[in-house]
């Protein structure tokens, strides 16, 4: 029971991380129907903006702050450069595209910072870890637990209260009339990206700090397309809930799955906390096509 | 330049005619000097590094092929081929060195084997579309390739990471294929092969149905075509192909390793349709061809530039790119893919349609 606590906890504080992902990612597309593919290279460059400041000798709250700046710079250039020239062309061709940015952008990283992992030195927050009973819990996943959910909470708010937030969920709820009232279209699809950048640039950082950075964090940021799946891919709190629940099953899979052993034989070898997420969504796909949130779409010729 | 149209006041009067792909004598001959060339022109060069080369490009064609099918034939999408070229590739490793069973019948194994598992995924194109199908792809990639080939079939017999075949294993007949040569005329047979079977097949009522299916899926069902059963042989006939490239794949390394097939590769090949043109063949090879030229042209133009020191000195980054040659050619490729969606969205077919256009109507080009 402790072990199952245990999994459950760690779980949602990951989960929490991909879930600030995901509403980046949901953000995109809401507004502007554009499925990124990129998600995962965008928590990249987060992580590896945040860890120069870092090493620059800012402290990290301020890095965390610049790589906001640098993310929200980045994401207003990516989309007027790439996505704003294929506003309404067909999905696979944007999909490509994003593909493209996402090797240009994994490459780009890979020339610059190398290929090793990079671990922030001094080490961000305290490594001794906290104890609630028998569960214990790295400081870390504290830290980026509390973080993600202070971020999600700061997104929530900026879409309730604010009238950009506003005008990005008219966009989304009907894009026609959204127009109409006089909401520029184009300037909602760009802060929906400066905004994605930034969400994938903190959750970068975090499990940069988690696992130390290598190119490899950007293969944990595909994880949120089945986290988006999973709320169904239109749904904001779907984003949140989904990317909690694809922390914890990874978690319990990576805990209980990969040493099973039934009469003797190790029945799974190994490596099923990576694609664990992906079985998942496949199972779900056969059954809900559109998420457990998500629009069912009826197509007329 | 008539000599590659029909003279005027020559008409076709029925489908076949239409459809005949060697309509006039220009088109005999320059297919002729086309094989004359990839026969006896490539191999005769002596050079081993062009005959190399040549074989990744057919290796990339032999690849792309099955995605061409699906996305540009039957309107389906795949983002997770690598993972079916993969199947073939073990199958086909495993019936010869664990069953000892011959090449030629362990290329059929696998193209079959490959079609099947192809199908398994593509079943959920039943039911969803668009988005979600893309995902049921990708997770067809990690599942097997990061999952059931590296965790499972990667430990049959022992072997350890990778399967590596003994010289000699592959042959087919008494004609073993133990180098670059050889190599190259199997992927000649293959390519050659695969591009008539497929092309034949777009002929034919399946092909027809493909091609309603991708431009209208729900009309072309109201129009009678099943089409749940031909999505499902696009998926078929697509991880066959695949299987073929990965059964070859084998031929031209002696070992496999699910390394071999990541995800990126799968991308690369969408890339590469994309690059070409999407729903033609030429645009397939056109496609590999650029998508394998380009980044070897960019090697030896690095190759050069660090060869002169005043250059390096200048800038000193040069040979480490040289060194990173992998990152320069997927950040390439990266911007290939963009580029050519942003600025020539047809492809490289199209364009080559409207140059030959261009000169058969020259001077009166209205």
């Amino acid at each position: 029971m402790d072990v199952f606590l245990q999994l459950i906890i760690t779980g949602v504080m990951v989960g929490s991380i991909y879930a600030l992902v995901a509403l980046g990612w949901t953000l995109i597309y809401k507004s502007s129907g554009v499925l990124n593919l990129a998600m995962g290279e965008l928590t990249l460059i987060g992580a590896y903006v945040s860890f120069t400041f870092y090493q620059w000798g800012f402290p990290f709250p301020l890095a965390l702050l610049a790589t906001l700046v640098i993310g929200a710079l980045l994401g207003l250039l990516t989309e007027r450069l790439f996505l704003q020239p294929l506003i309404g062309e067909p999905t696979l061709t944007v999909i490509m595209v994003t593909v493209g940015l996402s090797f240009f952008f994994r490459a780009v990283v890979a020339l610059i910072f190398g290929t090793d992992t990079l671990v922030f030195t001094p080490a961000v927050f305290p490594s001794e870890p906290i104890r609630w009973g028998a569960v214990v819990v790295g400081q870390v996943y504290v830290w980026s637990f509390l973080a993600a959910i202070a971020m999600l909470l700061i997104f929530v708010a900026f879409f309730r209260y604010t009238r950009w937030g506003l005008s990005i969920q008219a966009t989304a709820d009907d894009e026609m009339a959204a127009l109409s009232l006089g909401i520029s279209a184009k300037f909602v699809y760009a802060i929906a990206w400066a905004i994605a950048f930034m969400a994938a640039g903190v959750g970068g950082t975090l499990l940069g700090n988690i696992n130390g950075i290598n190119i490899s964090v950007g293969y944990l940021g595909l994880l949120v397309l089945p986290a988006v799946v999973l709320g169904g891919l239109n749904s904001i709190p779907g984003a949140i809930v989904g990317g909690i629940t694809i922390g914890v099953l990874q978690n319990l899979a990576g805990g209980y799955l990969d040493n099973l052993t039934i009469l003797g034989v190790r029945l799974i070898p190994g490596g099923v906390k990576d694609i664990f997420p992906f079985v998942v969504m496949t199972v779900l796909l056969w059954f809900k096509p559109y998420g457990l949130w998500g629009w069912v779409r009826i197509e007329r010729v | 330049m008539s000599v590659m149209r029909l003279p005027s006041g020559v008409y076709h009067e029925t489908y076949v005619q239409d459809h005949a792909w060697w309509q006039t004598r220009f088109v005999w001959v320059r297919m002729l000097i086309l094989f004359l060339l990839l026969f006896v022109g490539i191999p005769g060069l002596g050079n081993l590094y062009i005959v190399s080369v040549a074989n990744i490009v057919g290796y990339t064609i032999l690849s792309a092929l099955g995605v061409q099918l699906l996305i540009g034939f039957a309107g389906q999408v795949t983002l997770g081929h690598a993972a079916f070229i993969a199947v073939g590739a073990y199958t086909s490793a495993i019936a010869m060195l664990q069953f000892n069973i011959p090449y030629p019948v362990s290329l059929i194994l696998a193209a079959l084997f490959a079609g099947v598992w192809s199908v398994l995924f593509g079943l959920p194109s039943a039911r969803v579309k668009g988005f979600y199908l893309i995902m049921t792809t990708m997770a067809a990639q990690f599942i097997t390739v990061d999952f059931v080939i590296a965790q499972y079939v990667s430990r049959i017999g022992g072997r350890g990471h990778y399967f590596s075949l003994p010289p000699g294993t592959i042959s087919v007949g008494p004609w073993v294929i133990d180098s670059e040569l050889s190599t190259y005329y199997l992927m000649l047979i293959l390519v050659i092969g695969s591009i008539l079977f497929m092309g034949n097949l777009l002929r034919t009522r399946i092909g027809r149905a493909w091609i309603a299916i991708r431009d209208n899926d729900i009309a072309a069902e109201v129009l009678g075509v099943n089409i749940v059963r031909y999505k499902l042989l696009a998926y078929f006939v697509a991880g066959v192909l695949a299987g073929l490239a990965g059964a070859f794949w084998i031929t031209s390394l002696y070992f496999v390793s699910p390394e071999h097939f990541q995800w990126s590769w799968s991308l690369w090949l969408v890339g590469v349709i994309l690059i070409g043109g999407v729903g033609s063949i030429y645009g397939v090879i056109y496609g590999a061809m650029f998508m394998t030229l380009v980044p070897e042209a960019l090697k030896a133009l690095l190759f050069l530039l660090t060869q002169s020191p005043e250059l390096v000195a200048l800038f000193p980054f040069i040979p480490q790119l040289l060194d990173k040659f992998l990152f320069v050619k997927e950040a390439t490729f990266g911007l290939a893919i963009v580029l050519f969606l942003l600025y020539e969205p047809k492809g490289l077919a199209y364009r080559w349609w409207q140059i030959k256009n261009y000169i058969h109507l020259w001077p009166f080009s209205y």
